[in-house]
């Protein structure tokens, strides 16, 4: 009881102590006060330890509640100081220790209550009824520890600022937003990747998707697809497109048609559909259209094996055909109005109703092995149109068909390619123009052609596929025809222009082997007496079938007439040419055999010259038709040295190893070779000169 | 050779295929070159031709096959 009212003064005189100086502030000055207030307890350390009302948990308790508001926000040090300097006055002298101990976490404390004043401010009720709670669990356990770690917790607390329990409070003061903010960021944003990266994918479908589908809706079928066709990574897409808008193109037409010929005129409409499309896409890349016809060769492939199914059955029956093939005129007349190419076509059919040919389609089997071009397929179906009118002369027919297949080879090279489309109406008026001419041509040489050509199919009928169509291509030859070398010229433009086909390569190996049929039918040939030189000059048009199978059967027949009246008769074949052709063979045979003899060291047969000089005459097409490739593709109208340099050089002429010049001075005279080498000489002068008026540059 | 190039020959030729192209001054001689040197393969070839069928003469079998390679070569 001593003890307890000793300790009772003691904590009187310290906070009589502490009162005195609670506004010094200095931690100098509260240490003092502290060893004062330590020494006073130390003197009355003999006195009881708590007091049963003031000194129990309970009362500290009370009396921190009563302190509690005491506490100001202004001055928290203080108030701290105070609080906790208190708590320790009233224990027993056994605190001493403890007090020195609280003091100096006191002090700690207190400094940092200072920058967590804020913190602090708003939970300190909260916190007390908190530490309440905190307290009483302890309390049983050690009241001397427990008051003290109230107290220090208390303390801690208050300067925290932490309103939770008090073993989570510092924690999650500290991590609270790292923590969520971390599973935010890891887990959401994966997810939110992910997503992005779908929705991406999708959208991206979807608008491919979309646009196709619109393009679908507006455009035609077949500019669609130039259309789609203009993504590389939609191709397959657009192949799909493709495929998917044929059968559609296909319903439509094949409605008004024959079952017979159903299939095919459905092969023919969408083939003509194609030919649609390629005329609305003539302005567009010849890349893109290139990629377009490969797509468009691959279909032609597939369609390749029906035409001839169906070719054989219109051969078969040539009576039903008319109808269906009538039938058929007016389906192809319809796709056709929309294109130039196709109106064309339309005027060929309708101008030539009654040009028949049976063995067109018989012929066109052994072709369709060959061709894989579109071009092909659809002279074929214009050839099967001629079909249903019978029995004309074979041979004008053939040969008309040949024309128009070669017009329009011409024409279809030229809408794939876009270029000149002028060249398109100079076909279209060799052609009328040649339709005008057949039946001259006709009255001519029908005598020996019927005659011929009646002995000719039947050869024919009994051939290899491939061997048919050369001998047809014999036929065509062997009657007139010099209307054609118009078209040819135009047709060897186009071919030139697309010689980067792969189709040459096939056709090289099957022709080859029909040549040796061909030598029984150039026999035959060489009675007529007919034009060799368009015959011979028309090889080069068809690019399926190259040059080397026709000169070889014009070449037999062509020792056999003389090249006089082979020049003759394509005069009055063309209005325009002829006059042109009376001027072009100006060049002497006696030249070029001289030449050749020279060249040859060896005895040639007087036949062979006949050759040589029709290859020569398809050695000059060739050249001016690459000449002009060149300068246009130069952007000049004039050929120049360069154009022929890149000539030679495209000929293997001319290499790296082997210059023009070394050539012009081994082939050429040598007043040639001033014209063409400059020489320096003596004076600063060079010759030839390249003066202001010599050259037409300036 | 002894005839001089054909040259207006030549300009003829290239204007009855191609009325619309020019050519350059010297550019018909190139043009003869041109032609002599393919008749010169074409030569050659039928040379070739004739020799593998062991004959001692060029025979118009000889020119057609000749004339088929080479004009394929010289399409440029």
């Amino acid at each position: 009881m001593d003890g307890v009212r000793a300790r009772r003064e003691s904590r009187r005189s310290l906070r009589r102590s502490l009162g005195d100086r609670p506004r010094s502030g200095s931690g100098s000055g509260r240490v003092v006060v502290a060893a004062a207030a330590r020494r006073a307890l130390l003197r009355q350390q003999p006195a009881a330890f708590p007091d049963v009302d003031n000194d129990t948990p309970r009362a500290l308790l009370r009396r921190v509640i009563r302190n509690q508001p005491q506490v100001s926000p202004l001055a928290p040090p203080i108030a701290d100081h105070k609080e906790t300097e208190d708590a320790p006055s009233e224990p027993s002298s056994r605190r001493t220790s403890s007090m020195v101990e609280l003091q100096l976490p006191d002090i700690v404390p207190e400094d940092t209550s200072i920058s967590t004043f804020r913190m602090t401010r708003s939970r300190k009720k909260l916190s007390i009824s908190e530490f309440e709670r905190a307290a009483d669990k302890r309390l049983p356990q050690n009241q001397a520890h427990s008051t003290l770690d109230s107290t220090l917790a208390r303390s801690l607390r208050m300067s925290l600022g932490s309103v939770l329990a008090p073993d989570t409070v510092e924690k999650r003061g500290l991590l609270r937003r790292p923590k969520n903010r971390k599973a935010i960021d890891i887990a959401a944003f994966e997810g939110g990747v992910e997503q992005n990266m779908q929705r991406k994918a999708q959208n991206y479908l979807v608008e491919l998707q979309t646009a196709s589908m619109i393009e679908a809706a507006t455009a035609t079928s077949d500019a669609e697809i130039m259309l789609n066709n203009t993504e590389l990574f939609v191709q397959p897409q657009s192949v799909e497109q493709n495929q998917k808008k044929l059968p559609a193109l296909e319903p439509r037409l094949s409605e008004s048609k024959t079952p017979v010929q159903r299939s095919e005129i459905s092969n023919a409409t969408q083939e003509e559909g194609r030919l649609v499309g390629r005329v609305s896409s003539v302005g567009t890349d010849e890349g893109r259209t290139r990629r377009y016809s490969e797509e468009e060769l691959i279909n032609d492939g597939e369609h390749v094996d029906n035409m001839a199914h169906v070719s054989q059955e219109t051969s078969v029956n040539d009576g039903e055909d008319e109808q269906g093939h009538s039938q058929q005129s007016e389906p192809v007349e319809q796709l056709s109005a929309s294109a130039e190419v196709a109106g064309t076509i339309n005027r060929w059919s309708s101008s030539l109703p009654s040009r028949s040919s049976s063995r067109s389609p018989v012929i066109l089997k052994p072709r369709r092995s060959f061709s894989m071009s579109l071009r092909e397929v659809v002279s074929r179906i214009i050839e099967e149109l001629d079909v249903s009118d019978k029995e004309e002369e074979m041979a004008n027919a053939v040969n008309e068909v040949e024309q128009e297949e070669i017009s329009r080879e011409a024409m279809e090279h030229h809408t794939n390619t876009g270029y000149s489309e002028h060249l398109e109406k100079k076909l279209t008026e060799r052609a009328e123009s040649q339709i005008i001419m057949t039946p001259e041509e006709e009255v001519v040489a029908e005598g020996s052609v019927k005659h011929q050509d009646s002995a000719k199919p039947e050869p024919e009928m009994a051939r290899s596929a491939r061997a048919g169509s050369l001998s047809r291509h014999s036929h065509a030859f062997s009657s007139e025809k010099s209307g054609t070398k118009p078209l040819e010229e135009a047709v060897e433009q186009a071919d030139e222009l697309l010689e980067d086909r792969a189709v040459m390569g096939q056709l090289d190996g099957p022709e080859e082997e029909s040549t040796e049929d061909e030598v029984e039918m150039e026999g035959q040939e060489s009675e007529e007496g007919s034009m060799k030189t368009p015959t011979f000059v028309r090889a080069p048009a068809y690019r399926p079938l190259p040059l080397l199978p026709t000169p070889r059967s014009a070449k037999p027949a062509a020792p056999e007439s003389p090249l006089q009246p082979q020049r003759a008769k394509p005069v009055p074949k063309t209005s325009r040419k002829s006059q042109k052709k009376q001027r072009e063979p100006a060049l002497a045979s006696s030249y070029i055999k001289q030449i050749f003899r020279h060249y040859a060291k060896m005895p040639v047969a007087r036949d062979a010259y006949q050759i040589i000089e029709k290859c020569c005459e398809k050695y000059f097409k060739q050249l001016s038709d690459d000449l002009e490739v060149y300068a246009h593709h130069a952007g000049r109208k004039t050929v120049e040295m360069a154009d022929l340099e890149l000539l030679m050089r495209r000929q293997r002429l001319v290499t790296d190893k082997m210059p023009l010049h070394v050539l012009i001075e081994r082939y050429l005279p040598m007043e040639y070779r001033k014209l063409l080498i400059p020489v320096a000489v003596s004076g600063n002068k060079v010759i030839p000169s390249k003066s202001m008026w010599s050259s037409g540059k300036w | 050779m002894r005839r001089g190039a054909p040259r207006g020959t030549l300009r003829g030729l290239l204007r009855s295929h191609k009325p619309q192209l020019r050519l350059a001054a010297g550019g018909d001689l190139l043009v003869h070159l041109n032609f002599l040197m393919f008749l010169h393969r074409l030569a050659e070839e039928a040379r070739t031709n004739a020799f593998e069928n062991k004959s001692k003469t060029i025979k118009p079998e000889h020119t057609i096959a000749a004339a088929k390679v080479i004009l394929k070569r010289s399409r440029g």
